[in-house]
């Protein structure tokens, strides 16, 4: 693998250079968040795209809020125009841009989301490819900074990952002091985005220093480690209808915030946005916490109390994804953790299940 | 660049008011080469449109031994439901699909058929009930086809020439019921629940059969517990789910009963199958 060093000063630089050769650039910045022109707006670090290379928070604080979800899966993606004429319809495409894109600053969290994404998404998935995530995919690098201080929310590492993990980057960066960076190449795509940096890339990295780097970060991570027996637990559907499940899930309120922060949550729903004659088809994101998810027409529905439906959110990051898309359904980011209003803590429903799995003679639970 | 999302266009070119707040379209494609590349098998789903209101997804109702049109029967519940009810023949739909997997008809060579279903439950079984007689038709391949169907009330039974035609047919043994209270006076079928019917009146024999249930989950279940107590294999059993659906291609997330995704592994399930499945439906 080709590595170097770079200054961690030089980010800025980079982005310069980036942009310079027609990129699109995706970085964390700080970004109001409440009232731009307020005296309290509130600046939360938040992935968007940047026009200059100041003012960028690549390695700097944790996680953007809104991790790099919707620079795949659009947050509202119009899929074809339509126009009533009479008793006719006329469907008219809709003209996407998709500019080649550099994301940098991604944490190794979000940087193993893209895979799983990818495994809804493609043709791997029964054969149907949504050529809207495809196109973006394809045309998008992600440059990954291993994280220096994780906070208690954060548990990549009870998921197989890790703090310094390489995991779906392109070409990654590590701090191993004296404001240096080790720069590993890890893609093709990875090897393109170095070319364009060439001049800021100096000599080899060091590869000891930034292995040292990463286990120390490691060491900090001390949430629950062994994620292997929560799929086998969950794979014994008689576990489906555990008293585990309504007791912990009661205190959730079904706002669906876990979900739209999540990096690998891809629940959509297809609407019709009409005016007059015409109108758009959209896919908007989703969520499976809504009651209206799964309501059938009839009035049934098969996830009709929230613990259901908190349920459901479990299994899909620890069983149905693994077992349906091969991929990870949790990538351990916390974001979840972060932004439930009732403090709902995924990481205790993973306890508990390991718990269960490893002790299987344990008495439940009154 | 191939849309997955996009529909193609259908012409409605007939509309039959099956009963009240129910109707049925026949279809057609605008597009000659659609058309022609168009093919389905029995038990398969679509996404419908009315532009302006959305999708919904219903089976096609037609059987695949006819292809002529396809045709849709829908109740108006709903937005997009409400709006296809307001459409007139000659108007535009649009339509994606076929999706997800079909009624197994390989398996049933040479076995006697029940087809079991409540209310709107009966245009998905529509479709392989003459897919199944047509094909025996022509080369005897399955033995005695007996339909159990039944709804609210004597209005409320779709499909009512066909349930006269195949009450006609030889071969065919045709048994109709309205729920308590919902029969007239000049009704000639029985008076109970479908499941309830099924065990008490028509009593079938389980050798050589397979049953085939479609109805709301609530009914699936009593009449799959009715059939063991007839002596039914989990095998011998075989339903289709209609879970709400948005995309049909296993992505948009919402259909799942654990790992399985009624879109793409379904609709059509064997007994043995769900009861593998956790309680999530």
């Amino acid at each position: 693998m080709k590595t170097a060093t770079l200054n961690k000063s030089d980010i800025g630089k980079c982005i310069d250079l980036l942009l310079q050769a027609d990129l699109r650039v995706i970085a964390p910045r700080l970004q109001p968040q409440v009232d731009e022109d307020g005296p309290d707006a509130l600046e939360v670090l938040t992935f968007t795209e940047v026009k200059s290379g100041e003012g960028h928070q690549v390695g700097k604080g944790l996680l953007p809020l809104n991790g790099v979800k919707e620079f795949l899966f659009a947050k509202h993606e119009p899929l074809f125009a339509y126009e009533k004429r009479g008793k006719k319809i006329e469907i008219i495409p809709v003209h996407h841009e998709y500019p080649q894109t550099v994301i940098i600053g991604v944490r190794p969290c979000d940087a193993a989301s893209i895979a799983s994404l990818e495994s809804v998404f493609s043709d791997a998935n029964a054969g149907f490819e949504d050529p809207f995530f495809t196109e973006r995919r394809s045309r998008t690098t992600f440059i990954t900074y291993s994280c220096t201080a994780p906070d208690s929310s954060c548990f990549c590492t009870s998921v197989e990952l890790s703090p310094d993990s390489a995991k779906g980057s392109d070409l990654h960066l590590t701090e191993i002091g004296d404001g240096r960076l080790h720069v590993e190449v890890i893609t093709k795509a990875g090897e393109a985005v170095a070319k364009q940096l060439q001049e800021l890339l100096k000599g080899e990295g060091d590869q000891a220093t930034r292995e040292k780097a990463g286990a120390e970060v490691t060491e900090k991570l001390t949430r629950i480690r062994d994620s292997a027996p929560i799929m086998d637990w969950l794979m014994d559907t008689a576990n489906f209808d555990d008293e585990m499940w309504q007791r912990l899930g009661e205190k959730c309120i079904g706002c669906g915030a876990c979900t739209f922060v999540c990096p690998t949550c891809h629940c959509f729903d297809i609407v019709d946005e009409n005016k007059g004659s015409k109108g758009y088809r959209v896919k908007i994101w989703d969520s499976c916490q809504f009651d209206h998810f799964t309501l059938h027409a009839s009035g049934h529905n098969p996830r009709d109390w929230q613990y259901k439906r908190y349920r459901n959110r479990f299994n899909c990051k620890f069983k149905i994804y693994p077992e349906k898309f091969e991929t990870p359904g949790c990538v351990g980011c916390g974001r979840c953790i972060r932004a439930c209003p009732v403090n709902l803590d995924i990481t205790e429903y993973m306890a508990e299940v390991a718990h269960k799995a490893t002790n299987p003679n344990a008495i439940k639970a009154e | 660049m191939s849309n997955i999302y996009q529909p193609d266009l259908m012409t409605i070119t007939k509309v039959i008011q099956e009963a009240p707040g129910i109707k049925t379209f026949h279809l057609k494609f605008q597009d000659e080469e659609v058309a022609n590349n168009f093919s389905f098998e029995t038990g398969q789903f679509g996404e419908y449109s009315a532009f302006g209101a959305g999708e919904s997804t219903f089976c096609i109702a037609s059987s695949p031994t006819r292809p002529e049109h396809i045709e849709c029967c829908f109740r108006e519940t709903g937005k997009v439901t409400a709006a296809l009810a307001n459409l007139t023949e000659g108007d535009t739909i649009g339509f994606r699909g076929p999706y997800g997997n079909t009624f197994p008809l390989d398996d049933w060579k040479g076995k006697n058929l029940i087809f079991i279903g409540g209310g709107i439950a009966l245009p998905p079984l529509r479709s392989v009930i003459w897919n199944c007689l047509d094909l025996r038709e022509q080369d005897g391949r399955f033995g005695h086809i007996s339909i159990v169907y039944g709804a609210r009330s004597v209005q409320d039974l779709v499909y009512k020439r066909e349930i006269e035609e195949w009450n006609q047919m030889e071969n065919v043994t045709m048994v109709k019921t309205v729920d308590p209270g919902g029969e007239t006076d000049d009704w000639d079928g029985h008076v109970g629940f479908v499941p309830h019917v099924l065990e008490n009146d028509f009593k079938p024999d389980p050798e050589n059969t397979v049953a085939i249930v479609c109805g709301p989950p609530i009914m699936i279940k009593f009449a799959f517990e009715a059939l063991e107590r007839l002596g039914f294999k989990q095998e011998q059993m075989v339903t289709t789910m209609e879970n709400r659906m948005k995309c049909g291609l296993g992505k948009c997330g919402r259909c799942n009963i654990g790992s399985v995704y009624v879109c793409i592994d379904g609709p059509v399930f064997t007994a043995t199958q769900l009861a593998a499945l956790p309680n999530d439906f």
